[in-house]
């Protein structure tokens, strides 16, 4: 069984995108044997208020929930962000919070969003942190400028111990790396994806090395990029209990 | 893997590298190639660039040197190209022609060093032309400000110099090195002597599907520019046709280069 965290639908102002709507991303995640797709909306991000594209999602997959796992975008500096976090939460069965500060112009350390991850862990919900959606060398230029900010990431980590993280879409054994020696990540709480670090130069292993196997999930980027280079790095991936990979350990940390 | 596996696969975009001593780094070519053998990649095309600044004779026949011990220990993997700095003219040449007769180089690599279009540039492509070589060049469209490599080619500089070199082979590397790919295949269009390496990072979807209905299977070359499984996704994930998967795996027009220069 294969879990994908890290996906998308909806419309991606700067290219156009195929697979984007819940039919056909359902269908192209079959096609390419994946089980399960935590998912989020790409609208979400870019409406002022997040939470028009929470629902729009929540609607679209109504029929795909044996598929669709998903995830609430919330933007904790636009006003009513508790509300719709717990509406998403309780109403909506979103499984997980999704932040995007280089997009809704916020730090991760401000203190409303420090409350809306402590609310998360209260909730036992994980944090997706994407590092980014596209590669910011070939940004539209409308698109952001900013990537994730890893300091803030390790600052946010040491205020919200008990949070779990899931960082993913970035340099991920060289963000283990720092956060490791910045922020202790060795509790187990911290979770990373795979989709930009090559296996064919070992850094993968040395992803795994740092983080433990139990804290490593997949996630393709779906529909913005191939699922194909993932599962390329699973066939070459020589490591046992890869099944912690592939989806036990994204499972284990959604309770489902 | 059943493409690969089943097919030649010629890998036109690949780099070995230095130590920290200054000599062949052993262990990433090592990796480099265990990579290529596992993913049944029949041939390296490989070279040594120097990343930034403005390297001198002496350092790019050092890197050409280190690139010629690497081919020397694989020599059924691994073919080279000789990387050279065009703003010293007469050393570029002589380094070209040592490369190409003394080491069987089958190119050049250009890095970030002058545009293409420069007219600096002009001896050296002449002199692929004369000796029938392509060129390689580091290439991308940077839509990110700061611009830390302002002289680094892009489409256009390519298509300047593609149409005053029409007998000329050009190849922008890596459509998939982070630049704006949508971009380039529009401004490179046109110009059938340039050829587009699909290797880089980046893995968006559509972009090998983009690049074939652009330029046509024929004017795309494998490759991997290190990120063997990005570049290996994506044609195992494109949805063109097998035929055009095959042929850029293994571009027929490229052929000739890869046979020793006198049994052409």
């Amino acid at each position: 069984m294969i879990i994908d965290v890290n996906t998308y639908i909806g419309h991606w102002p700067f290219r156009k995108i195929r697979f984007n709507s819940a039919q056909t991303l359902f269908k192209h995640l079959e096609n390419k044997g994946i089980d399960l797709a935590c998912v989020s909306s790409i609208n979400a991000i870019f409406y002022k208020d997040t939470q028009q594209g929470n629902i729009e999602l929540s609607e679209e997959i109504k029929s795909y929930r044996n598929i669709f796992i998903p995830f609430a975008i919330i933007n904790p500096s636009y006003a009513g962000w508790k509300k719709d976090f717990i509406y998403c939460i309780k109403e909506l069965k979103m499984k997980g919070l999704e932040l995007y500060p280089y997009y809704h112009d916020y730090k991760l350390t401000d203190d409303n969003c420090i409350e809306l991850i402590n609310l998360a862990t209260e909730m036992n919900i994980p944090i997706h942190l994407p590092c980014a959606i596209e590669n910011i060398r070939q940004k539209h230029w409308l698109d952001t400028n900013k990537n994730l900010s890893i300091e803030e990431v390790s600052q946010v980590i040491t205020l919200c111990e008990k949070a779990k993280f899931i960082i993913s879409n970035g340099s991920s054994h060289t963000i283990a790396e720092y956060l490791n020696k910045t922020s202790k990540i060795k509790n187990g709480n911290v979770f990373f994806d795979f989709a930009r670090v090559e296996i064919f130069n070992n850094d993968l292993y040395k992803l795994i090395d740092i983080a433990s196997i139990d804290n490593i999930v997949f996630g393709s980027v779906s529909p913005f990029q191939y699922i194909e280079p993932q599962l390329v790095k699973l066939q070459y991936l020589k490591i046992e209990k890869i099944d912690k990979i592939k989806g036990n350990n994204i499972k284990a940390l959604l309770n489902i | 893997m059943d493409l690969f596996k089943n097919n030649t696969v010629i890998n036109w975009h690949d780099h070995v590298w230095l130590n920290e001593k200054g000599e062949l780094d052993e262990s990433r070519l090592k990796l480099t190639v265990k990579a290529a053998y596992d993913t049944y990649m029949d041939l390296i095309v490989s070279s040594l660039p120097i990343l930034g600044g403005n390297p001198t004779p002496d350092e790019f026949k050092h890197c050409n040197n280190i690139q010629y011990e690497a081919t020397r220990r694989y020599p059924k993997m691994m073919k080279g190209m000789a990387f050279v700095n065009p703003g010293y003219v007469k050393e570029s040449l002589d380094e070209i022609d040592r490369c190409i007769n003394e080491f069987g180089f089958i190119g050049i690599k250009l890095y970030n060093q002058y545009h293409i279009s420069n007219p600096v540039v002009r001896d050296v492509i002449e002199k692929c032309i004369k000796l029938d070589i392509p060129i390689l060049e580091h290439a991308a469209k940077l839509n990110f400000e700061p611009e830390l490599q302002p002289f680094t080619s892009n489409g256009e500089h390519f298509a300047k110099v593609a149409a005053m070199y029409p007998e000329g082979v050009f190849i922008h590397a890596h459509i998939g090195g982070g630049g704006d790919w949508q971009w380039t295949l529009k401004a490179i269009e046109k110009f059938p002597n340039i050829y587009l390496d699909i290797s880089g990072s980046v893995c968006d979807e559509g972009i090998i599907e983009e690049a074939t209905s652009y330029l046509g299977s024929k004017r795309l070359l494998f490759g991997t520019d290190m990120s063997f499984s990005s570049s290996i996704g994506k044609m195992l994930g494109a949805n063109i046709s097998y035929n055009d998967k095959v042929e850029i795996l293994n571009n027929k027009k490229f052929e000739r280069y890869l046979v020793k220069r006198g049994e052409r």
